[in-house]
């Protein structure tokens, strides 16, 4: 199969300068998830509106999130949007593509969670004398979030790896772009992605396992 | 009589171990196949015709060399980032990808002598005011990613510290990006760069400067270990050179003009 001698020393020699392309992937995706987060939840209260209008804008939000590749979100988030002469650097568009479509899942992810809070608590808050939006966020959005908490956070391990697709833009300085450049330059493919897929999936268990952890401390009943 | 059944023993041992010891270019003559990793997206070099078959100076190439070996050649297609997992993973047998014959990559992978040489130039958006090639300096720039000009221009550009730059994945995303004054310029063989000024696929660009780089000379790539290959590849480029072939092609894919020059003065290969 591989007629080939792996040496892992030159890969790993390179190890400091996709670390730091590592900690770009984290605040990239770590950014789009808060943003992602707070655009779902307007998206959300789009649907909950019951103006037509508010809610075609979320629902096909939702529709394009979810129903086209990422890939494509990221690419039309730079070469799409350029063509209307507004630029944005490969940072600025693999960051909007990523929020867009974390908002579209998290959204959708909302929708489920709202769907196991009775009706009866809304309208029991509203008898008390809270206004409709005060209802929805005293009173339905806390739970919704703990609900949808770990759908939560298999989307920030989605986010981790869609980081990835930064390539496509022009995106050199994070880890899979860093990889790439080092991979030109050597021509270490196997070591090196070898490597950066070490770092990911230790990036996305962190993740994992310090979400659980902060669930265990944050939600209990 | 024992004596003569031995050696016949030793022979028909012999005869039957031979095939293990077979190299690549054996391999290669046995399956009556040769299967070359091009990359399809860099014309004049690769690409494909109005009936998606693939074309061009590497193709030729390759069908050359096949047809030397008495195989039908295979051709590939790859993106340059993905020449060597393809090569290394036994997908082809050989490169004809105009890859650079960098140092740094000869660790790797084994080079021939070079086969073809580029030299390139910068290409800038119309927008952009450039007098030569030192004006990118401060400007957002990019290349194709993997090859040895972008490598050359991200180098420049952290020699000068200050500007950017970005690499895209292919050819066609460079100079759409250009085009659309995402980047200010770029560096990219002069066949490529003249290939599309003149295309009017990307339009508002403009040939600024010859970037001052050495030639890029790129050669055949195979397995590092398989120096009988490397050996008939050295020999093939020879030949292309002595027959006229090299020129030919050079005609026909690129143009009007010399082909360049595959020796240097003042040192053996």
């Amino acid at each position: 199969m591989f007629n080939y001698t792996f040496q892992w020393k030159q890969a790993l020699a390179r190890l400091p300068q996709m670390l730091d392309g590592a900690v770009v992937t984290m605040q990239v995706a770590l950014l789009s998830m808060a943003i992602g987060i707070a655009l779902a939840v307007v998206l959300t209260l789009f649907r909950l509106s019951g103006s037509r209008i508010l809610s075609g804008i979320a629902t096909s939000w939702v529709e394009i999130a979810r129903n086209t590749p990422a890939l494509f979100q990221i690419y039309m988030a730079h070469f799409g949007v350029a063509s209307f002469g507004i630029h944005f650097s490969p940072w600025t568009s693999l960051l909007l593509g990523i929020t867009f479509n974390n908002a579209g899942y998290l959204a959708e992810n909302f929708r489920g969670a709202l769907k196991a809070i009775p009706d009866t608590q809304a309208r029991a808050g509203r008898s008390l004398g809270l206004s409709e939006l005060q209802a929805f966020r005293f009173i339905v959005m806390p739970q919704m979030l703990r609900i949808s908490f770990l759908p939560m956070t298999n989307q920030m391990v989605w986010a981790i790896l869609m980081t990835s697709l930064g390539v496509t833009v022009g995106m050199n300085t994070d880890l899979y772009g860093v990889t790439q450049d080092l991979n030109a330059l050597t021509f270490r493919t196997f070591e090196l992605f070898a490597v950066a897929a070490v770092i990911f999936y230790l990036i996305t268990k962190v993740i994992q396992l310090g979400a659980r952890l902060l669930a265990r401390r944050m939600f209990r009943y | 009589m024992k004596f003569a059944s031995i050696i016949a023993a030793a022979v028909a041992t012999a005869s039957m171990a031979a095939p293990a010891l077979a190299d690549k270019l054996d391999d290669i003559i046995a399956s009556g196949k040769l299967r070359c990793a091009v990359v399809l997206d860099f014309p004049p070099m690769g690409s494909r015709d109005a009936n998606n078959q693939p074309i061009g100076f590497d193709v030729d190439y390759c069908n050359d060399l096949a047809a030397a070996l008495g195989v039908q050649a295979e051709i590939v297609e790859t993106t340059f980032p993905e020449r060597i997992p393809a090569l290394v993973s036994g997908q082809v047998d050989i490169g004809v990808a105009s890859t650079s014959d960098t140092l740094e990559r000869a660790k790797t992978v084994g080079f021939s002598i070079p086969y073809y040489a580029f030299e390139n130039a910068v290409v800038a958006n119309d927008k952009v005011e450039m007098a030569d090639w030192e004006g990118m300096k401060g400007k957002t720039v990019g290349a194709t990613a993997g090859t040895y000009e972008a490598i050359w221009l991200e180098g420049q550009v952290k020699e000068w510290g200050e500007g950017q730059f970005r690499p895209y994945q292919n050819q066609a995303d460079v100079f759409l990006a250009l085009s659309q004054g995402q980047l200010d310029a770029t560096v990219s063989t002069v066949e490529v760069a003249e290939a599309n000024v003149k295309s009017g696929n990307f339009p508002g660009i403009r040939i600024v400067d010859k970037a001052p780089m050495v030639p890029d000379y790129v050669a055949l790539i195979a397995l590092r270990s398989e120096h009988g290959l490397i050996d008939y590849l050295n020999l093939f480029i020879n030949q292309q050179v002595r027959t006229g072939r090299y020129a030919e092609l050079y005609a026909k894919w690129v143009g009007e003009g010399e082909p360049a020059d595959l020796t240097i003065k003042g040192v053996y290969r």
